[in-house]
Parts: structure tokens; sequence; C-alpha cells
């Protein structure tokens, strides 16, 4: 069901299974576009369970996930009309929208973030040891892993809180024990380093 | 104003993460129209915000999720095309809103006057946002970081909550198949491709008890669906039978039960004909080959 996808914005290295005929998301977002429902099917079983896996990593609660995972949906059919591809790829267009969205929810459920925000870190890391099904989703792992090795301590902390945890600045500082902005800046420092690690150019 | 603008452009990183303040994010969104240098690294950096969002394992969600979502796009209308958009050589034509293909508002039961309220409540933000973008600059800025039609959304996806919550298919269908996902997913697929339709037609019509069915065929499709709002529900051993009814006699059109919060629905098995008349029985559970009882509601769609 899932289909190879693409690591970055460059459309032009979305690798097909092959034999496959099957659409890109880019082509799917662009009928989507149209009012085309077929292709709004097919844009969410190629995608759906991406965007599910990572609300569900950091909303954890089964039936909110799936709610934002609805609305999320939803909200890629109401705003296809306004995707350019010249802009980026369909699939970090959606799956960044996704990330917000979630991010929303999770900041709307403010009482018990401060709770866990007082119990201290949790392990936000993505699951590294867990066998992934396919060798795509093994592959990004190991890609972002040694990506991530490369960090500094605090800047590996700062970036895993604020991408699978949904902290926001002020949360990791609270929970590193740092200045915001030190956070502010080793959250950039660090993305900078695993954008060059991994060779993510727009 | 550079000490100011530097701090800005330090905010790239927390900006991909989306660990920015709704305020710091809109001031930075601002400094983003106005920085080529700063928009083109925020890009890189939430693209590696997407390569680690790729890196976590996908769990598919439940079938019920994406018949909810095909029921509900198929009566959500699309935000119009920005017309302020980069103008580019081989666009298409823009596309009219009214032209898309979307079918007249489906009466899925009590989320009907919901979802009316949200269409209009969605043209109106949609309007007023598209009147507040002051520049070309910050229209392509917003469109690369899509926060202006999301704020425009945000009543829309409030009250989709209440939608989804009613489980709006989730329980309607699927009971009788072994196979209950690609069942669910292919309910869904037809009952948007019905309402999609460009010959779809309807017919609205009161079951005995009160509930109101609506019936919705594509001639061209040969597909045809059922939905009830307000259908009672069945003692264990009964269930709701369809059927294709013409002059030689009675067909099976499929079962369903009903759904146990929201409206019910079901696409019809098999080809549905102009001149047929559709008929919902009530049947001993698995169903029967001919009706045993009268119909609780007709349709003619002669």
């Amino acid at each position: 069901m899932l289909v190879v996808m693409s690591r970055e914005a460059d459309v032009s290295a979305f690798p097909e299974e092959p034999g496959a005929s099957a659409s890109t998301p880019q082509d799917l977002l662009e009928r989507v576009a149209t009012g085309d429902q077929a292709a709004f099917s097919e844009l969410y079983d190629q995608l759906a369970p991406r965007v599910f896996g990572l609300v569900k990593r950091l909303l954890r609660d089964h039936s909110q996930s799936e709610e934002v995972t609805q609305e999320i949906f939803l909200e890629i059919w109401q705003t296809a009309t306004r995707f350019d591809s010249n802009r980026g790829a369909a699939v970090s267009w959606i799956l960044t929208m996704a990330h917000r969205r979630t991010v929303d929810r999770v900041r709307a459920s403010q009482s018990s973030r401060d709770r866990d925000v007082r119990i201290g870190i949790r392990d936000h890391n993505p699951d590294y040891d867990h066998v992934s099904e396919t060798i795509e989703v093994r592959l990004e792992h190991e890609r972002v892993e040694k990506a991530m090795s490369r960090l500094t301590e605090l800047q590996r902390q700062a970036v895993s809180l604020a991408y699978y945890g949904g902290y926001s600045h002020s949360e990791v500082a609270t929970m590193l024990k740092v200045p915001v902005g030190t956070v502010k800046t080793r959250l950039r420092d660090g993305m900078i380093r695993l954008r060059d690690e991994m060779g993510v150019a727009s | 104003m550079s000490d100011r603008n530097d701090d800005l452009a330090a905010q790239s990183g927390a900006y991909a993460l989306n660990a920015l303040s709704p305020e710091e994010r809109e001031a930075f969104e601002k400094h983003l129209a106005s920085s080529s240098e700063t928009r083109t690294e925020t890009t890189e950096l939430s693209d590696t915000a997407v390569a680690l969002g790729m890196a976590i394992d996908p769990v598919s969600p439940p079938p019920a999720l994406k018949a909810n979502l095909m029921a509900m796009i198929a009566q959500t209308p699309q935000l119009p095309r920005e017309v302020d958009a980069q103008p580019l050589a081989d666009e298409a034509p823009g596309v009219d809103v009214a032209a898309a293909p979307i079918a007249p508002v489906t009466p899925l039961g009590a989320s009907v006057s919901l979802a009316d309220e949200v269409s209009t409540e969605q043209s109106r933000s949609a309007q007023s946002a598209s009147a507040a973008v002051p520049s070309r600059a910050e229209t392509k800025a917003q469109a690369r970081w899509f926060t202006r039609p999301a704020t425009a959304l945000a009543a829309v996806a409030a009250a989709v909550a209440l939608i989804v919550t009613g489980g709006v298919v989730a329980d309607s269908i699927g009971r009788a198949s072994l196979d209950q996902t690609s069942f669910a997913s292919q309910q869904a697929d037809q009952l948007a491709a019905i309402n999609a339709a460009s010959d779809s037609q309807r017919l609205v019509s009161t079951v005995a008890g009160g509930a109101t069915a609506t019936f919705v065929w594509s001639a061209e499709l040969a597909s045809s669906v059922v939905i009830v709002d307000g259908l009672e529900a069945l003692s264990a051993d009964q269930v709701y039978e369809l059927w294709y009814i013409d002059e030689s006699g009675a067909r099976p059109a499929g079962l369903m039960d009903a759904a146990e919060d929201g409206p019910t629905w079901r696409v019809l098995d098999g080809d549905m004909a102009v001149g047929d008349v559709i008929g919902v029985t009530i049947e001993p559970k698995g169903g029967s080959d001919a009706p045993t009882t009268d119909p609780i509601v007709v349709f003619e769609t002669a």
C-alpha cells in the first residue's frame, strides 16, 4: 500500500517502484486541485500512513490522532488549489502542514503538556530500533540517525524534542534547562547541520 | 533594525520545527516575505524537517477514516485559486469553484446543517483572507508557507471535528463483509464517485417512522447510494436490505445496519439502471433472496 516516496523536495528524484504506474503525489495533488475526488482517494492511500504515523508519534492518543489526520486531509482537499509545485514537492507540502496541524493540537491540550514538561524529557527520538516493514523507511531511519549522530548533544535533544515531541522552544528550554535564546540558536545550527548531512537543498 | 532582522533570521530552525509561538511565527513570516536569504534557508530547513518525518514508521489509519473523508470532500468546496499567484506560462486556466465537480450538498443527515454553515463560513473567510493579502511578495511567501488559508480554515477544522466524532459511516458499512478494509474503502470511493458524477441526481423521501432517506445516483456510472438520517436500529436478528425492483421482480442490492451515530449509507451492489425502483425492507439477519416485508421506503428513478 505504501508507495516509495521522495526524501525531499526534488520531485525529479522521485523513485518509482519498478513496473509501477502509480501516479506521484505531485500529479495527484495537482488533479485534486481541479476537484478530482478519485485523485484524492489515491493520494490518501499513498500518504495517509505517513501522515497518521507522524500525527500519532506526536499526539500518541489514537482517537485524537484520527481526528487530526482527518482534518489534515480535509485541509489538503480544500487548499490543494493553493499548492504550487514550483515552490516544493507535494510530499513536503503535506508533511509540513501535517506537522504544523499536529503541533497546534498538541499545544491546544496544554494542561497535560505542562505535566510532561515538569516530569521532564520523555523519549522523543524516533524508534530507531524498530524493524520497519519497508526498506525505504529503514533507509530513512538510517539516514536520519546518521545525520543526527553528527549533532552536538544539545542540538540533537532540542531538535528531537521540537520535531518528535511537538514542544515549543520555550518548553524545550525549560526541559533542557538552557535559555530560550540558546535553544533557538541550537535549533537553527542543528537543522543546518542535518540539512548538510542529508544533502537537502531546495 | 538589522539586529532585529538578525534575531528573526536566527529563528529559521525553530520555525521549520514549528517550535515558535503563534506571535513569533507571524513575525517570522513577515520577515520571510522581505528576505529572500531567510526564505531560501527556511525552505531548506523545512524540507529537512520533512526528512525527519519520513523516518517515522508509517501507520495505516482505520478504514473508516477514509470513508468519512470521502463522504466529506464530496460536499466540501475547495478554496478558489489565488488570483495573485505568480503567473506561469503553462498555467491551466483558474478553476472556478462553482465549476468544480462538487455535488449538490448531499444530506449526510445530522451533519448537513453544520456542513452548510461550514461552507458559508469558509467562503466568507476565504474572501476576507484574500482581501487581507497586501502584496505579491507576501502572497508568494504565504503560498509556500501556507498559513493564510489555514487560518481561514480554523473554523472549518473545528466544525469538522464535530462531524468526525459523529462517526458518519464507520458503523453503517462493512459489517457484512469479510474484508472490512477494502469494502469500506470501495464504498467510500463509490460514494465519492457518485456524488462527483456530472449526471448525479437525487431523490428525497421519508421513511416510515420519520427518518429522511436520500437516494443519489449516476446513470453514467450505473451506481447509486441510499443515505438515511435517523434510521432506527433493528434487533440483532434483523437487517435492512436494499432492492432493485423492476417488472421481473426484486433483485437484492445489499444489506445495511443502522449507524449507531450519524447517518446510515450504503452504495448499492450491482448495476443500477434508470427506471429501476429502489426499495428498502427489513429482513431476517443475513438477508433474503426476495423481500419478505413491505418496503419502508421506495424511490422511483424513472
